[in-house]
This record gives structure tokens, C-alpha cells and sequence, in this order.
């Protein structure tokens, strides 16, 4: 038995795919991406109008895809929003637990208000529980398996000035790990996708583009990651080409994370 | 010296080597251990002005009031690590602790670098460690007692950092050899950690006081400011004493200001 060919094993042909914060940026960038694979989509956000824009951009390319407006903090409607997938396809296979975001307040962390905070971990960390609550549950009732995806920020693994973003997205990788360990006798596998510098969309304008370019000499690889660059660890993630991989984080960071020790010239030089 | 309050650092009776004493942290960890009450016998790597300057730390350490006496150990070599301190354990009556600190920086391109110097490196950072862990435990056995070991890393053994390959590669190994001994001889009440050294004061091999990008790698720190010795010192005391960590075997405790921790 050798699990067959590799090229099969990334096929997601037929596959019911959740993605939340499908709309735009990294979710958008694996949408096209799981769509190419052959999944059938159910992108989820809170605006419906950015969620049109990218369902028509993945069915003028042949791709299935349903939408369901949806704001991921509020478990009712993530309910709804699995319910739906089921509904639409018979089934859901994976879930991309993928919206998220910023906000939260600039005060002092001694002042820091108690609604931003929450609000910071809202819409990351509960809402991520809320999506894989929601699709393990319905994966069990359908006896199949599936998958989580959960979708967690570099800033996690490293302290940084706006904490509570990073707190929430550092729950979200302890999650993933304890979903994993959870979930495995119902053939559930969880693993977590670390975006260091990614773009969110393509550059609106030179300007943008000149901006992006000069952060980008603070990587290893001297660029920002594209908003793209997220898809093909999507398939993989998703499809039975990782079937032996769970509770693991995912790092995809141009080398940022490998390094941190100085500025991106510090190059040592003694020699004896 | 006052009494300190807390007996959890108290190390009186105690009998610790320390490899490596002519460095600023072995040094600064045998006066650490003199003052928590240890007698301390020191070795130099090698026999030139390195002796020089832990005769320096021996008379420190003899000021406190404690035994002490100076050693050359060639810790390339397994087998005169294994002879030298079978022969300072005779002359001082026994060893609890043991602390290695040697450190060979390297910093050049992948390309450029010999088989010679990356040999020298791993040797000189990983191998003499490997040596000083394995004749340390076997002294322990035969002496039917527990025991103490520190090791010494850099946080370069961590992460990424150009030109540094072989040493950091150096450094990982010894993080690694922390875990893998400390598992391995935790039966015979042997404890192993280490500690790693972030951007010290006296580190100008790797920021150079003219380069303007090492002196904004010490603003990555936290605390943006490099270590200083005294500042290793209390750790080493922590970790080599029986009340204070009688449960804590096989970890890494870095003392680099934060920088570890900075995005």
C-alpha cells in the first residue's frame, strides 16, 4: 500500500469546504486555490457584497461555490453557517476557520479597555471555536471525518506591543493542538496555518506596491508574502495528501520566524 | 557575607567545577557559586593567558573565604577530560556540580568555511560539552551521589542568523544534548540544564562595537541593553542547587534580556 498517487491524493474533487472570511484577503487567496482542487465552497463573511465578488470570480473559472453572509462571533450563526454547507453539498469535509482581524484599542496596556479586548477575542479565538465546534459536530453525526483548518498570526509565537491580537491568535494554535488530540478517534485531523507578512490583496497602486516593496527587505527572502501564497497549503491541509499530519502549526513566513535575532543586516563577521 | 534568608540557593559544603573559568560566564558562575557558600575548582582550556586570568577568579574566589585551585582541561579531547577531572575530584574530595562554559565563535560565509573550522566548532562548542556531560555522570555514579550539571549555549542555537551556521549548529546540539542527557541519567539523580546566552557585554566577536547593525540586534532585546556576567551567575546557583530544583531536568533557561521573545 503506497496511498496512491501523490497528484490524486491533493485532489479535493467533490470535497464540501467551509471557509470563513472567504471574502477577501488570505481566505479569498485559499478559496481560489481549494476551488482550483476541485472543492465545492461554502464562503462565509459578515459582507455579502465581498463575498459575491469573489463567488463570481471563482465560478467564471468553473468552480462551485454558494456563499452565506455571516458574522463568525455569534455561534448561532456559525451553526447556521454549517448547517448551510450542509444543506447545499450533503455533507462538509473541511472547515477553514479563517476569519479574523484586528482592532482592539492603541490605550496603554494598564488601561486597556475591557470591550476591546474582548472584542479582539471575539472575533478571533471564539469565533475560530465556534466554526470547528460547529463542523466537528457535524462530522461526527456524518460518521466521515474531516478536517480543521485554523488560521493563526506569526505575532502569536512572539511578543509584540498590540497583545491582544496576538493572545487571541496564540489561543488559536492551543486550540488547534488540543482539537487534534480531542478529535483524532473520530478521524477529525486539526492543523493551523502561521501567516507571517502577507499581503491581503493585490497593491492598489505603484505607491503600494513601492511600500510593500521596501517592508519586504525586512524578510529573509526579501518580500511580503502575496495573499495567494496561502492556497497551496491549503490543498495540502485539506486534502489526503496530509492524512498523517494533525495538531500541527504550519508556519508560512518568508524565513521571518527562523531568524529575529537582529536586523535583517546584522551578518556577523569574525574569523580566526 | 550576610545569611541569606531563603536556604533554597544555599550551596555551603558543596564541591563545583567549573570548565571553562577564564570566560566571563564561567567566571562570572564560579564567583555565583563561591558566594552561595561552594568551594570551586576551575579549569582553564587552555594553558596560556586562559590560566592567567582564572588564577584571577581563583584568588576571587579564595577572597570569599572558599576553597578553589586552578586546572588545565583540553576539553577537544574526551579522554583528558575524563583524566583531568577524574584527578580533581581526588584532590578536592568529591564533586557535586559541574558547569561548562566554553564558547569558539565563528562567523563567516557557508561557502568560505573549511571542514577544519566547522570541525573546530562543533568541537570546541558541542563535542567538549558532550565529553564534559559523559565523565561528569560517570563521576557521579562512582561516587554514588546525585548531581548537577550546567551546560552553556548561545540563543543563536535557536534561531536564524547569517555567516553563524556552524556555531549555531553548534549551540543547537548542545540544547539538544541538554534534553537527551538530562532523560538519559535523570535515574541516577543526575540533573542536566542549560543556559543560553543572549547579546552579552563582552561579545564583541559577534557586535563589533563599529558595526551599526550588531548595535541594533542589541535593541531586539526587551530590555535593550546586552548582559552582563553577574547577571548568568544567579541561574547557575538556581540550577545547581538540591532544594531550590530538585524537579527541573532537561530544560533550556535562556538569559538574553528577552530577545528570544522579540518579533
Amino acid at each position: 500500500m503506497t496511498g496512491g498517487d501523490v497528484l490524486e491524493r491533493v485532489d479535493l474533487d467533490g470535497k464540501a469546504i467551509v471557509v470563513t472570511g472567504g471574502g477577501r484577503g488570505l481566505g479569498r487567496g485559499m478559496a481560489h486555490a481549494l476551488s482550483e482542487a476541485g472543492a465545492r465552497l461554502m464562503l462565509a463573511a459578515r459582507t455579502q457584497s465581498q463575498l459575491d465578488a469573489t463567488a463570481e470570480e471563482i465560478r467564471s473559472r468553473g468552480g462551485t461555490v454558494a456563499t452565506f453572509a455571516a458574522d463568525v462571533t455569534d455561534s448561532t450563526q456559525v451553526n447556521a453557517l454549517v448547517a448551510a454547507c450542509v444543506r447545499e453539498y450533503g455533507r462538509i469535509d473541511v472547515m477553514f476557520a479563517n476569519a479574523g482581524g484586528g482592532g482592539g484599542s492603541n490605550a496603554e496596556f494598564w488601561d486597556y479597555p475591557d470591550d476591546a479586548f474582548e472584542q479582539v477575542i471575539a472575533t478571533n479565538l471564539k469565533s475560530t471555536f465556534y466554526s470547528c465546534r460547529a463542523a466537528s459536530k457535524a462530522m461526527v453525526e456524518q460518521g466521515t471525518g474531516g478536517v480543521l483548518v485554523t488560521t493563526a498570526s506569526g505575532t502569536a509565537l512572539r511578543g509584540n506591543r498590540g497583545f491582544a491580537y496576538p493572545t487571541a491568535k496564540g489561543g488559536v494554535i492551543s486550540l488547534t493542538k488540543s482539537m487534534a488530540t480531542m478529535l483524532a478517534g473520530h478521524n477529525i485531523r486539526a492543523n493551523c496555518i502561521v501567516p507571517g507578512y502577507v499581503s491581503q490583496n493585490d497593491p492598489k497602486d505603484e505607491q503600494e506596491r513601492a511600500q510593500r516593496a521596501q517592508r519586504g527587505t525586512f524578510m529573509p527572502v526579501q518580500r511580503l508574502g502575496e495573499w495567494w501564497e496561502l492556497g497551496p497549503l491549503a490543498v495540502f491541509l485539506a486534502s489526503e495528501a496530509s492524512s498523517y499530519i494533525t495538531g500541527e502549526t504550519y508556519i508560512i513566513d518568508g524565513g521571518g520566524l527562523a531568524g529575529g535575532l537582529g536586523p535583517i543586516k546584522f551578518r556577523p563577521q569574525h574569523e580566526w | 557575607m550576610t545569611k541569606p534568608k531563603s536556604s533554597f540557593f544555599d550551596l555551603a559544603g558543596k564541591r563545583a567545577l567549573v570548565i571553562g573559568a577564564e570566560h566571563p560566564h564561567g567566571a562570572a558562575i564560579a564567583r555565583a557559586y563561591a558566594e552561595a557558600g561552594a568551594d570551586v575548582a576551575l579549569a582553564a582550556l587552555t594553558a596560556d593567558e586562559a590560566v592567567v586570568r582564572t588564577r584571577a577568579v581563583q584568588r576571587e574566589v579564595e577572597a570569599m573565604g572558599r576553597k578553589s585551585s586552578t586546572y588545565v582541561m583540553d576539553v577537544m579531547l574526551g579522554k583528558n577530560v575524563e583524566v583531568t577531572m577524574r584527578q580533581i575530584v581526588k584532590e578536592i574530595g568529591g564533586l557535586d556540580i559541574v558547569a561548562a562554559c566554553p564558547d569558539l565563535f565563528l562567523a563567516k560565509p557557508i561557502e568560505r568555511t573549511s571542514d577544519t573550522e566547522v570541525a573546530r566548532v562543533m568541537q570546541a562548542n558541542f563535542n567538549s560539552q558532550y565529553f564534559i556531560v559523559r565523565h561528569a555522570a560517570e563521576e557521579f555514579r562512582r561516587l554514588k551521589q546525585p548531581g548537577r550539571i550546567v551546560l552553556t549555549t548561545s540563543v543563536i542555537g535557536e534561531r536564524g542568523l547569517p555567516n553563524t551556521t556552524a556555531y549555531a549548529a553548534a549551540a543547537g546540539a548542545v540544547i539538544n544534548l541538554v534534553r537527551s542527557a538530562a532523560v538519559e541519567v535523570a535515574p541516577d539523580g543526575i540533573q542536566v540544564n542549560g543556559i543560553a546566552l543572549g547579546w552579552m557585554d563582552w561579545m564583541t566577536d559577534r557586535l563589533r562595537p563599529d558595526d551599526e547593525e550588531a548595535q541594533r540586534a542589541v535593541r531586539f532585546t526587551a530590555l535593550r541593553r546586552q548582559g552582563r556576567a553577574d547577571e548568568v551567575g544567579p541561574l547557575a546557583v538556581y540550577l545547581s542547587s538540591e532544594r531550590a530544583t530538585r524537579y527541573i531536568t532537561g530544560q533550556i533557561f535562556p538569559v538574553d534580556g528577552g530577545l528570544l521573545q522579540h518579533l
